[in-house]
């Protein structure tokens, strides 16, 4: 392959996916399907013209194929007797006359097909219709002739004996069928970019910023965080920022998957994808344009659609050994058969045997599956990195969660600070100066606790953090330390006796605060679980999942939430390796594990897992921890993820499992000569529609399960109450 | 010729039928900027592909009852298994003619199911799209469209039970909708122009309103009338043993 050629849309070589496709009447060629999608966005093309072309096509040809199919009929029930043997030739000549323009106008696509596959040195399915196609007309028109020329001067014969017959039919038949097929894949591939389309046009999208007064176009890459941008009603929101002014009602599915409208007003956030209402807004900035999730989001979409599945890819390869064996073993049935049977009966054997291998159902099976599944899952505001995850995702038999931020609302409150030998003041003071020097919630809890009491901080010196344990530094003109008893055990801390031992605040998260080699305070904490996280593990518990709690937190604490939530299997105060660990010991004696965390402190477990998934990760997007993003707060759809990857799952396999059984079936039919070449048509056609149609209700489906979890979700609550 | 007669005269009264569902494809399919003429050629365009469609499933039906006949072999077993058509689709055919008179049984057509929903959706995309070939596209599929009015006649090009015969029956149906069918394009354009007069907006009125209901009625219960001899004859034909008078017709 020519090494200059480069993807239109990311400038990169092409690769061995390439894809060639018309966009605004010119020629383009693109790396991967993702890139091939995005630059049909951002070209303001979609495959809806080519599915409208196809869908002319069609009609036209099955214009010409039904007169072509209503004469050959007539010939073939003899409604022409031997004394009517100028009425058959005429018949013929309407028949090669209706049937010409039938191979350019429904022939083209196949032809141009198989031409671009042979200047490559490939065998593609084009070649396989081309061939059949070109060898029914050519033998039939050659037929026409050789009858007209005089070859046979007794057409009574001729029609008795059943030789002469013209075959326009089977290739029109072939025709017609295989482009339904075609018809129906690029209306599927309209469905996936129209759901895919908000996400993709995010990294070609442009800012309306506002510089001294007016207004001008910019890239959104160009946008800094404090530009002020306007957004006009019904345009997508390019950045991250807030509004100064204007009011308006914002569409977030695409980021959040909830469809309700939300209000914005001056002073209130908007997230860069959302869709503006009905109202004019000014934005402020406050993260740079490419910095926005819906960049990072636009980008992870079209990396998914760049990567094959390992099924997809396997598919694929096989394909390059099955066509030219197909070829020969048509080649090789017309040879046998010529022996033993008139050449006509052989040419017709050949001919059953391409069409019926055709394996387009197969080339089908995984691509289509896949890619309506990431677009389903898109349009909810999931992220799915590529086909590959979505399959591990349907083999796991374990999903573990972290606790904090994932099952719990990851907003621990302050419940009760105890002292020893120091004021409130004093301890809160350290204890800010600290957390603020960390992401982690507790540290976040301390640090609104201290601003709430007014406290005034010294900014740390040296903070070190210790993972899974807690932060020290020096502050005040002291080393201080913020964390678990383990932490002060381990920096040999004095402890007063009566905190060490078993307390009544067991259920709650404890933290102590220590300076000059003393634990001066313990703050208690307590930390809600989600409301949703009980419904979400009884809805995984019930699809026969084992369930497992992962948490850095005291065994009391966890098991606590462990117990409240229905979880049967906790581990406890695991440091982040020591997640790791636990999760491939339990890998290894109960199968695949799906991981499900906040994506902020647990991207190593996240990674380790077979598949990782993060609840709202938006910090986590750019790194390549987690295989799945769920949007935040919306831990809920996890069930409909599961339900997602194993209907995508069976779907592709029962497609595959399809194709060969039929394959191999039909193929022994065609080559012991059993099956006609229009039969084979009707067969192949069929199965490459049940391959389509299954895909597409799979695409369709997806509405019907989302209202029926709705309603049950609704029964739940009612019986709550 | 007479049973072709009949049908072409059926079609022709039936076609007031046709005027509800195809009507409204005829008058979205608009006008040709090119002026009248283009604008005949793409409705006749537009109505030749139905009448193909129509044609070819009348030809594909009657093969099909040629097969379950049998084109050979015990002439006893042929005569029964033609018989037992002749009344099945006689049967048919009386349902849709009571139908058209007024008697409702059963079930309403319905566009539900998925088959009708992705062929709708096709037409949609056909109207909307430009070229010369969409015209003839949309009439293509539009034959395939569920209508009572075409099952009858499907049922009667079966019953006929050779390819020829089952052909001829619906082209002469498809000839007797032509005329409605073409003024329904006429008739929408020029409507859409009035209103369009009338009311700048464009008041998107039902063109078939030009012809009074009770009018449209009373059309609709002769077809239904032709369409309950047909099915009787064909009835009758299972029924008589050896109905050579009938056959004639």
């Amino acid at each position: 392959m020519n090494p200059s050629r480069a993807c239109s849309h990311c400038l990169l070589p092409l690769g061995r996916l390439a894809q060639q496709r018309e966009v605004n009447g010119e020629p383009h060629e693109f790396c991967c399907y993702g890139c091939c999608l995005a630059y049909q966005v951002h070209h303001g093309e979609t495959d809806e013209p080519e599915a409208a072309a196809l869908l002319i096509r069609l009609g036209v040809g099955g214009f010409l194929a039904m007169n072509i199919m209503l004469f050959s009929l007539l010939l073939y029930t003899g409604t022409f007797g031997p004394e009517d043997g100028w009425t058959v030739q005429l018949v013929h000549w309407v028949l090669w006359a209706l049937a010409t323009p039938l191979v350019v106008v429904l022939g083209g696509p196949f032809l141009r097909g198989a031409w671009q596959a042979a200047l490559q040195r490939r065998v593609g399915t084009d070649t396989l219709v081309s061939v059949a196609v070109l060898a029914a007309y050519g033998y039939s028109a050659f037929q026409v002739l050789s009858e007209s020329g005089g070859v046979y001067f007794d057409t009574a014969t001729m029609v008795q004996s059943g030789s002469g017959a013209v075959y326009f039919d089977t290739a029109t038949m072939v025709l017609v069928l295989f482009i339904l097929g075609r018809y129906l894949e690029a209306r599927a591939r309209v469905q996936a970019a129209r759901s895919l389309a908000p996400m993709l046009a995010a990294e070609r999208a442009q800012a309306r910023v506002l510089v001294d007064g007016t207004d001008r176009m910019e890239p959104v890459q160009a946008v800094q965080a404090g530009t002020v941008v306007r957004i006009l009603p019904g345009e997508r929101i390019p950045v991250d920022g807030f509004v100064l002014e204007g009011r308006s009602d914002c569409d977030e599915a695409v980021l959040t998957g909830q469809p309700e409208r939300q209000a914005k007003g001056p002073g209130m956030p908007v997230h860069a994808g959302s869709l503006n209402g009905r109202g004019h807004l000014l934005v402020r900035a406050t993260a740079a344009g490419s910095a926005t999730r819906w960049v990072q989001s636009g980008r992870l979409v079209r990396e998914a659609l760049a990567r094959k599945s390992s099924l997809g890819d396997s598919v694929d390869r096989l394909a390059v050994v099955f066509l030219p064996l197909v070829l020969l073993l048509a080649a090789g049935s017309v040879v046998f058969w010529s022996g033993r049977t008139p050449f006509e009966e052989a040419l017709l054997t050949g001919l059953a045997v391409l069409v019926v291998a055709c394996p387009c159902s197969l080339g089908l099976a995984a691509a289509l599956a896949t890619t309506l599944g990431i677009a389903a899952a898109a349009q909810r505001g999931i992220l799915i990195r590529g086909g590959a995850a979505l399959e591990r995702l349907a083999r796991i038999k374990t999903v573990a969660f972290d606790k904090t931020g994932t099952l719990t609302q990851g907003r621990p409150q302050v419940l009760d600070v105890s002292l020893d030998g120091a004021t409130e003041h004093e301890v809160l003071q350290r204890a800010t100066a600290l957390a603020l020097t960390s992401e982690h919630p507790l540290a976040a809890a301390i640090a609104e606790l201290g601003r709430d009491r007014g406290v005034v901080v010294a900014p740390a010196r040296c903070a070190q953090a210790h993972p899974g344990a807690g932060v020290s530094g020096e502050v005040a003109g002291g080393r201080t330390a913020l964390g678990s008893s383990a932490l002060m055990a381990r920096l040999g801390w004095q402890m007063p006796p009566e905190w060490s031992g078993e307390t009544d605040i067991q259920q709650c998260t404890l933290v102590f605060v220590g300076w000059d080699g003393k634990v001066h305070a313990r703050v208690a904490f307590a930390d809600r679980t989600l409301p949703e996280a009980a419904r979400t593990v009884a809805a995984l518990r019930s699809r026969g999942l084992a369930l497992l709690l992962l948490s850095g937190d005291r065994e009391a604490v966890v098991a606590d939430t462990a117990r409240s939530l229905g979880i049967p299997e906790w581990r406890s105060e695991l440091l982040p390796e020591g997640k790791v660990e636990a999760l491939r010991a339990w890998a290894e004696r109960c199968g695949p594990v799906a991981m499900v965390g906040d994506g902020l402190n647990d991207g190593p477990v996240l990674a380790a897992a077979s598949v990782g998934l993060a609840v709202g990760a938006a910090t986590d997007l750019a790194r390549e921890s987690a295989d799945i993003v769920l949007p935040e707060r919306a831990l809920e759809s996890l069930p409909w993820v599961l339900r997602l990857a194993s209907r995508v799952r069976r779907s592709v396999l029962a497609n595959i499992a399809w194709a060969v059984g039929y394959n191999s079936v039909a193929l022994t039919l065609a080559a012991a000569g059993v099956l006609q070449p229009v039969f084979a048509a009707a067969l192949m056609a069929g199965s490459s529609l049940v391959v389509a149609g299954r895909s597409l209700r799979l695409h369709r489906a997806d509405a019907k399960p989302a209202a029926a979890g709705e309603i049950v979700e609704g029964s739940t609550a009612v019986a709550r109450i | 010729m007479l049973h072709y007669t009949l049908v072409f005269l059926a079609g022709l009264a039936g076609s007031v039928h046709c005027i509800g569902m195809c009507g409204g494809f005829a008058c979205a399919l608009g006008g040709d900027p090119r002026g009248g003429t283009a604008t005949f050629r793409r409705h006749l365009v537009y109505n030749l592909g139905r009448a193909s469609t129509y044609c070819f499933l009348g030809a594909t039906l009657g093969y099909l009852g040629l097969l379950v006949c049998g084109q050979q072999g015990d002439a006893a077993a042929v005569g029964v298994a033609q018989r037992v058509l002749a009344l099945v689709s006689g049967a048919l055919i009386v349902l849709v003619g009571l139908q058209f008179l007024g008697f409702s049984l059963g079930g309403r057509w319905r566009l539900g199911n998925p088959a009708t929903a992705l062929l709708t959706g096709a037409l949609g995309r056909l109207l909307r799209a430009p070229g010369t070939g969409a015209p003839l596209a949309l009439g293509v599929l539009n034959g395939f469209l569920p209508c009572p009015l075409v099952y009858a006649f499907a049922a009667q090009a079966a019953s006929s039970a050779a390819p020829l015969p089952g052909f001829l029956t619906m082209a002469a149906f498809s000839l007797g909708t032509f005329p409605a069918m073409l003024l329904m394009g006429g008739a929408g354009l020029w409507w859409r122009s009035r209103s369009a007069a009338a009311t700048p907006a464009g008041a998107r009125s039902q063109p078939a309103a030009v012809l009074g209901i009770d009018r449209r009625t009373l059309i609709l219960r002769l077809a239904g009338g032709l369409i309950l001899l047909l099915g009787l004859i064909t009835f009758a034909r299972g029924i008589v043993p050896m109905s050579a008078h009938l056959h004639g017709l």
